[in-house]
């Protein structure tokens, strides 16, 4: 009834003769009792909302989340990149821009696309930006890009986890970059063979990301990690369309992705008590921002047990 | 695997206010349930987080989102940041607690939202999996107590008369798990478990023989 795992993806893909984006629209119409037009435009509003939030991150002066601890940095990079000097090349700084201008609007609360999360928001619009002007990608092309990422999307979901609080950041921007890596290899005319070994790839190399938001809030170091989740996608994606492959298969890497989740310690799983959240200053940053009672406590960290049940 | 995600919107959406899908949409969508299964003026909401909710609810206004929530706002409604404010001007009293226990639901983003009135209250345990997707674990009617397993769709439907077997007849093909029925007084309460989204059809159908159906 559903795609349980990415192979039996390729399965049905090679069976069918059509790519995955085809497959989950199909499993769509079936599961939600809709219209293909229906979900077809419900895709596109996404995609209008993703756009949208990349551009007002990067007009005037950008935005400003309420703490102040973020905003304002996607315009620097815009400013970077027309000076046209930059080191990595437009097409990773166009990546960049877009990854932090939509997490920079997230943390402003305003309006974005989840995608899976909104923590990981920008990782998607980063890879879809670049394969858009690379490929000349049209509008549907981008739906389709969507439809792609949503279906590696959804068997990570199902298979482990997509939330910061239970499988810390690799489940997220790592997961994103995963899903972005193999949606672009599917645009970019590769095989469904080889999107799935972008998406091994790119998952691989974010494994162990720890989720570790100073104060609690999805601004830092969640803003700056989309653009590690975008950029790793596009070169993951660039490996499986030269022929690398991941020895290790999609399935099992996700299923380390979510063992390697069950075994991080609470506070580096969104509780803000962890890692760059215990720091001098993000413990000071975390003071100034909700004054002081507050209550974090460093040794958490080496103090967690089960705590789940 | 658990396919608690069944849409591809789960996965590209939802469409929101930032910042965050777990802690701010997923909160949203917990409140709107108690919103939903409450329907009635609402004199008093009390939240208790657990775990990752206890700990940054502050950070990712997850206040706000319940509280939008329970008004009824979805998570795209540019009044989502607002809605503690509001809910206060509309006389509404609002309490926060941060539980240092474990999740009662066994879910690092629980939240345990009870509305009240001088009629009845409502308490519905519900945890955010991530992505703005949720369960609800939990759901307390004024002392009749359902557990249903998680995933959504569920449907509660109430009667004066036993109507559970026209209930089978409609959806019995969709059920994910058995039928649950509780009785207060001559009062039947039906918790439908389903796999699949009901066709509107159906729904209409059910209706016929109760308006009194919520389908989350």
């Amino acid at each position: 009834m559903m795609y349980e795992t990415i192979a039996d993806l390729l399965a049905a893909a090679a069976a069918q003769q059509q790519p995955i984006s085809e497959l989950i629209i199909e499993q769509e119409i079936k599961l939600s009792h809709s219209s293909r037009e229906i979900i077809w435009a419900t895709m596109g509003k996404n995609l209008e909302v993703m756009h949208e939030a990349a551009i007002k991150g990067a007009s005037g002066a950008g935005v400003t989340s309420a703490t102040g601890i973020s905003g304002g940095e996607a315009v620097l990079l815009k400013k970077y990149r027309e000076k046209g000097q930059s080191l990595s090349g437009d097409t990773m700084l166009l990546a960049m821009q877009n990854a932090v201008a939509t997490n920079e609007v997230n943390a402003a609360m305003g309006i974005i696309c989840a995608t899976p999360t909104a923590g990981s928001a920008g990782t998607l619009p980063g890879v879809l930006s670049v394969v858009t002007e690379r490929l000349h990608l049209q509008r549907d092309d981008q739906i389709r890009f969507l439809f792609c990422a949503s279906a590696f999307g959804m068997i990570v979901a199902n298979q482990a986890m997509i939330a910061g609080a239970t499988g810390g950041c690799q489940a997220e921007v790592g997961s994103a970059s995963a899903m972005g890596a193999a949606a672009a290899v599917e645009v970019a005319g590769g095989t469904p063979e080889q999107a799935a070994q972008a998406f091994a790839m790119a998952m691989s190399n974010l494994l162990g990301l720890v989720c570790d938001p100073v104060a609690g809030l999805v601004e830092v170091p969640c803003i700056k990690r989309n653009v590690v989740g975008a950029v790793n996608a596009l070169t993951a994606a660039d490996m499986a369309l030269a022929g690398l492959t991941s020895q290790i298969p999609a399935d099992e890497v996700i299923l380390a992705m979510k063992r390697i989740g069950q075994n991080l310690p609470a506070s580096l799983r969104e509780t803000g008590l962890g890692g760059l959240a215990a720091t001098p200053t993000g413990i000071a940053l975390k003071m100034k921002i909700f004054g002081q009672d507050v209550s974090i406590h460093p040794d958490d960290e080496n103090n967690d047990s089960a705590r789940e049940s | 695997m658990t396919n608690r995600y069944r849409s591809v919107f789960d996965i590209i959406g939802p469409i929101m206010i930032g910042p965050s899908s777990s802690h701010t949409a997923g909160a949203v969508a917990i409140g709107h349930v108690a919103n939903r299964l409450f329907h009635a003026p609402i004199k008093t909401v009390r939240v208790r987080y657990f775990e990752s909710f206890a700990q940054t609810h502050r950070g990712h206004g997850t206040d706000y989102a319940v509280i939008a929530g329970v008004l009824g706002f979805d998570p795209a409604d540019r009044r989502v940041p607002n809605a503690v404010d509001l809910a206060r001007r509309q006389g509404i009293e609002i309490t926060f607690i941060e539980d240092q226990h474990p999740s009662p639901i066994g879910h690092p983003n629980t939240a345990a939202i009870t509305l009240e009135n001088a009629e009845k209250y409502l308490t519905v345990w519900g945890c955010s999996v991530g992505g703005g997707a949720i369960e609800i674990r939990k759901i307390d009617f004024n002392g009749l107590i359902f557990e249903p397993q998680g995933s959504l769709p569920l449907i509660y439907v109430e009667a004066e008369q036993e109507i559970g077997q026209a209930l089978d007849q409609i959806f019995g093909a969709n059920y994910r798990l058995p039928r649950v029925t509780l009785m207060r007084g001559r009062h039947h309460i039906y918790q439908l478990d389903l796999l699949d989204k009901p066709f509107p059809e159906q729904l209409e159908q059910a209706r016929r023989i109760s308006q009194d159906l919520i389908s989350l």
